[in-house]
Order: structure tokens, then C-alpha cells, then sequence
């Protein structure tokens, strides 16, 4: 299974929750879990399902790079698209994304504290950490067009389980 | 859909209970309510999570800023009934040991 899926949205945050879904349901397509029964009338369909930890991991990490690419790059105004190719195969997925909005200086994305108390809680800062946290690897090309690639593998003893 | 949050005021508790998705879209409207609280200096704010199915940094920073609002006032605070993704998050910040999670 290699197929690429496209996706090109508008640069803003009003356009997210498309994207995160299609991440989503690509990160499922990897991972193999299965979406609550949705023949239950009390789930809603259009709640997140995100139990895995390989779709909580993309997705998360996805999400973050979305915000950071209409604050940052686009500055909250829009003015120009994110361009999403996703490529999952049976035990990765590799999650491609450019913008032409301001390149983002990676280098200067400060750490979180180390030791973390009551004082020490960030309020900020958080998204990046999480979001290369979260992947096996992650990285960033300033442009035209600017570029993060995310990818992430599915751990060795889940691979194959329970699929074809 | 029901509502992203509400809160909850009892004579001797304040309770916010989050739902959905708490992300940069939904976030700032929390902030908002979140300030309010802290502006009654409540003695106890319990936080219940346990419909709450995605969070991002943006929620998290907000539920921080309850947090260190309502300790700053000398009152107490948990956060309770986190799972799945909001939980792996504050787990990978470190925050699940200081909210108690």
C-alpha cells in the first residue's frame, strides 16, 4: 500500500479540522484501529477518535505543525495555502508540508524546562516540543515553499497484526 | 454537538468540564471563561476531562493558565478524568505528576 493522498486547504485555522481529519484517517490506515461502533446512536460521528498511540502521535504532531503554519507562516492572515501529501505504508507514514508564508526558525524554539513544577509550567512554547516528540523524525526546509516532514514508524510488534 | 465546556458554580466547588476538542480554534473561548474563574477566586475549581477527545498546546496553555490562576489565589485545583490523546499529551509534557493525572 503506497498511494499518496493530496490535500491543499487554505492557509488559516478555519480550514484545520479538515486537515486533522484526513491525517487521521490516514494514520488509521496504518495503525489498523478500528473507529468506535458507529452504529451507536450515542457516539457522535463527528467526535475525534483518537485512542492509538500511532494516530495519537500524528496526529498530535500534526496538529501543532498546522497551527504553527497559519500563526507563524501566515500569521494568522492566510494569503496562501498548506499544501498536505500524505504516504502511508503498511507500517509508517511520512506527512509532507509546505507553505509560502514566513519561514519559521526552528533553531530558536527553546526547550522545556527540565525538572517541570507548579512555577515551571510553560504557557507557551509547547507546540514544536510536542510535535518532534511525538515523531520519529522531523524535519524542516525554510523556502519557497517552506517544508516540515514528519514521519513516523509503527512499532516492530504491531506491524501486520491483524491485517493483510 | 453539545457545548465545549461548562461551568458548573456549588457553594463550596466551581467545576469546568471540557468536551470535544480543546484546540487553537477552541481555546480562546475557554480562555475567556477561564478568566472569569479566576476572577471569583474560587477555594476549589475541579476540571473534569473525561469527555475531552483532543487536545493541542494551545489547550494545554489554557488549562496552565486555570491552573496556576486559581493556586496563585491560594485555592485548589484538580484536573481529573483525562485518556487516549489528551492524556499521552500531558504525560509527554510531564504535566501529568504536577496535575496529579
Amino acid at each position: 500500500m503506497v498511494a499518496t493522498i493530496r490535500l491543499s486547504v487554505p492557509g488559516t485555522l478555519r480550514y484545520r479540522p479538515i486537515a486533522v481529519r484526513a491525517v487521521a484517517e490516514a494514520a488509521r490506515l496504518v495503525s489498523g484501529s478500528t473507529p468506535r461502533d458507529p452504529r451507536n446512536p450515542s457516539i457522535d460521528p463527528l467526535a475525534h477518535d483518537i485512542r492509538h498511540p500511532f494516530d495519537t502521535a500524528v496526529v498530535s504532531a500534526f496538529m501543532e505543525i498546522f497551527n504553527n503554519i497559519a500563526i507563524h507562516a501566515y500569521q494568522r492572515k492566510g494569503g496562501g495555502s498548506i499544501e498536505i501529501e500524505i504516504t502511508p505504508t503498511k507500517d509508517a507514514i511520512v506527512i509532507e508540508v509546505k507553505d509560502d508564508g514566513r519561514p519559521f526558525d526552528l533553531d530558536n524554539v527553546v526547550d522545556l524546562p527540565a525538572e517541570l513544577d507548579e512555577e515551571s509550567l510553560p504557557e507557551g512554547g509547547m507546540g514544536i516540543h510536542i510535535a518532534k516528540t511525538m515523531l520519529d523524525e522531523m524535519t524542516y526546509e525554510p523556502g519557497p515553499p517552506n517544508m516540515w516532514r514528519l514521519s513516523k514508524r509503527l512499532p516492530a510488534p504491531q506491524v501486520a497484526v491483524g491485517r493483510s | 454537538m453539545p457545548e465545549p465546556f461548562n461551568v458548573q458554580h456549588t457553594s463550596n466547588e466551581t467545576k469546568l468540564t471540557v468536551r470535544g476538542s480543546l484546540d487553537i480554534n477552541s481555546a480562546p473561548d475557554l480562555a475567556d471563561a477561564i478568566d472569569k474563574i479566576v476572577a471569583t477566586r474560587p477555594p476549589k475549581v475541579i476540571v473534569d476531562l473525561s469527555s475531552l477527545d483532543l487536545i493541542d498546546s494551545s489547550g494545554v496553555a489554557a488549562l496552565v493558565k486555570l491552573y496556576k490562576g486559581v493556586r496563585a489565589n491560594g485555592g485548589a485545583i484538580t484536573i481529573a478524568g483525562a485518556r487516549d490523546q489528551p492524556l499521552a499529551i500531558f504525560r509527554l509534557l510531564r504535566m501529568d505528576k504536577v496535575f496529579n493525572l
